[in-house]
């Protein structure tokens, strides 16, 4: 008997270990004279250097911690004690969901005088009516990419994604509200489509992709391009950006439909510790030429105006790292759905995956 | 008066407690405790911010006869299959090889099939990634010798995926199957073929029989984590054919639906027990289990 159980813990310890995926945890480190703080970021999303002169200029000890997904985020600051973390960088329908469950504090805007340089395109998001809780940092958009060399098919909108033509030559991101989102664009319904009879006609036209991705990747989706082993797809604007620089053939293009938006915000959590040094740090990234360090390491889209200008026209003038003001007018960003809704979108991929 | 070592303990209970406890303690935290709350929050469901809310619904297990769940879990047991059979076939004459082999040189290859365990397999995998590409050097090999004029597509198919899990688990295959074959006997080897057994019926009717033991772990080592191994075939597979894992994974994060999640985790704790209940039915040995 005893080996009987000893059987089952093994085997249950082989499966929890394969399924394991790999996390990291808030760093507490030696507190300074000005106190600490803690940020919550996207991975590849902040270089070190910024923050080192943060900490030079004001004395402040940070801790940065890393996470790759939304719901990941939430997770962790949920599982955490509170006040764990200061600062998070949250998208846009996560900041909606944090402010729904009262998660977050109030920005007291007399600290953060540097939001002037903020766009207005890029005040007043509706996922957070009148900034209480958010300062907008970067963005971006599910943009189409095509390598001219491999592909001269004219495609200017998602729907194009869907043609026959491109079997087994695409690749798109490992995100199913994304792809979802585009396949819904591209029939002409909403990227947050709740309509159930719709949902049905998105379900069969997303079978049309079946054939032509061969890659689902979100986390560098650029390496397929640059390899040669994806021609074309539906990736995230700067990683466009970083695939033109190594293969000059492959292009941009922004879907007539309107692209999937994406864009991150500041945001300070409720038990905040800190929040005298969290609003510091806002303030000193809004900073134009903070900012033009952070954009000279990840190229994406800015809501600070004033660090654009700093950046030059190599930056300005490259679509895919500043993507043109009609392309963002146009677009629509991921908002919450019930929970029922969701798991639709969620039997749709499973489908899309056998 | 019987002269009594001073190392001796009066009862078997304090020397029990300090080697089994801190062992059992840790199992109980780690392993039992989390089974338990990943089993109750398969009955759980969520609130309108998908956070999960104890209050017991059975609509979880419910969801998993959908057709589409189904055949993720078919398409799972068959690459898996696939890959153990694999596994068998290459890893027996190479264990068999290694086992027998009068050479020096056994120990070297011994540490060949351990060595590449001390890198992490998932670079690994990215490295088969770089080598299978259309720019990769197998394609640049191929071009050279004119062998093809193209580059080859040999990524982001389920045969990729397979090739992944092949190379990964081949070790857990050939351990216990290196020391099932060298327990065999020569002797019964030469009796047999004294006795005027082909080698082909001495391979059949003595050597198979002998290690079937160690085919029998081997199996169960290969097959169970291949079920739930995702990262193998979202890199090398392209995502585009899920495993339990895939689907688990994405109720845990995007599909953020976690007692969903938790149900798919009990099956195949489920299933796993139950291949593990056949692999002691047919008589393995849960010790060889253990490599």
């Amino acid at each position: 008997m005893k080996k009987r159980i000893l059987a089952a813990l093994i085997s249950v310890s082989l499966v929890a270990m394969s399924l394991t995926g790999c996390g990291s945890s808030a760093e507490t480190g030696a507190t300074g004279d000005q106190g600490e703080l803690n940020i919550f970021v996207w991975t590849e999303y902040l270089p070190d250097s910024v923050v080192e002169k943060f900490e030079k200029e004001t004395g402040i000890k940070v801790n940065v911690s890393t996470y790759s997904s939304n719901e990941d985020m939430l997770a962790k600051v949920k599982s955490e004690t509170a006040g764990a973390y200061d600062v998070l960088n949250p998208s846009d329908y996560m900041v909606a969901q944090l402010i729904a469950q009262d998660m977050l504090q109030p920005l007291d805007f007399e600290k953060l005088p540097n939001f002037s340089h903020i766009g207005e395109s890029y005040k007043n998001p509706a996922y957070d009516p009148g900034n209480v809780y958010s300062v907008p940092y970067m963005g971006g958009a599910g943009a189409i990419v095509v390598n001219k060399d491999k592909i001269d098919m004219d495609i200017t909108s998602y729907a194009d994604l869907f043609d026959t033509a491109l079997e087994g030559q695409l690749v798109v991101l490992d995100d199913f509200r994304a792809v979802i989102g585009m396949t819904a664009k591209s029939i002409g319904y909403d990227m947050n489509e709740t309509d159930t009879a719709k949902l049905a006609e998105v379900s069969d036209k997303l079978m049309e992709l079946k054939n032509n991705v061969v890659l689902y990747d979100s986390d560098s989706p650029k390496s397929a391009l640059i390899s040669g082993d994806c021609a074309a797809g539906m990736i995230w604007s700067a990683e466009v950006a970083m695939a033109m620089e190594e293969v000059p053939s492959i292009e941009v293009i922004y879907p007539e439909e309107g692209a999937y938006l994406f864009f991150d915000n500041w945001v300070v959590t409720k038990e905040s510790p800190n929040s005298e040094n969290a609003l510091k740090w806002i303030n000193f990234v809004m900073e134009p030429e903070n900012m033009a360090m952070i954009l000279e390491e990840f190229p994406y889209l800015c809501a600070n105006t004033d660090a654009i200008e700093l950046m030059g026209d190599e930056y300005s003038s490259n679509p895919a790292k500043n993507p043109p003001a009609d392309a963002i007018a146009k677009g629509s960003y991921v908002e919450n759905l019930d929970a029922s809704t969701l798991d639709i979108y969620s039997e749709m991929w499973t489908k899309l995956k056998e | 008066m019987a002269k009594r070592s001073k190392h001796e303990f009066k009862s078997n209970t304090m020397p029990a407690i300090v080697t089994v406890g801190p062992v059992a303690i840790l199992l109980l935290f780690l392993v039992v405790a989390p089974l338990i709350f990943v089993a109750v929050m398969s009955f759980c469901q969520t609130d309108e911010f998908y956070n999960v809310v104890y209050k017991f619904t059975s609509v979880n297990y419910g969801k998993l006869i959908s057709t589409d769940y189904l055949k993720i879990y078919a398409q799972s047991l068959l690459i898996a299959f696939i890959t153990t059979v694999l596994c068998v076939l290459i890893g027996y004459p190479f264990a068999y090889i290694i086992a027998r082999t009068k050479s020096k040189k056994k120990q070297l290859f011994y540490m060949l099939v351990i060595i590449p365990f001390w890198t992490n397999s998932l670079i690994r995998i990215y490295g088969w990634r770089t080598f299978l590409g259309s720019s990769g050097w197998l394609n640049k090999l191929l071009m050279v010798t004119h062998l093809v004029n193209e580059p080859v597509d040999f990524l982001y198919k389920t045969g990729t995926t397979v090739l992944g899990m092949v190379y990964c688990f081949i070790p857990f295959m050939v351990l216990p199957l290196y020391t099932a074959i060298e327990k065999l006997d020569g002797s019964l080897l030469e009796a047999s073929s004294d006795l005027g057994a082909k080698p082909v019926k001495t391979l059949f009717e003595v050597i198979l029989p002998l290690t079937s033991s160690g085919i029998f772990s081997g199996c169960i080592m290969v097959f169970i984590p291949c079920l739930g191994y995702f990262f193998v075939s979202n890199i090398l597979g392209g995502g585009n054919t899920d495993m339990i894992g895939n689907l688990i994974e994405r109720q845990f994060k995007s599909a953020n639906n976690w007692p969903l999640g938790a149900a798919l985790s009990i099956i195949l704790i489920l299933v796993t027990l139950i291949l593990v209940k056949i692999y002691q039915k047919l008589g393995g040995d849960m010790d060889n289990l253990g490599v």
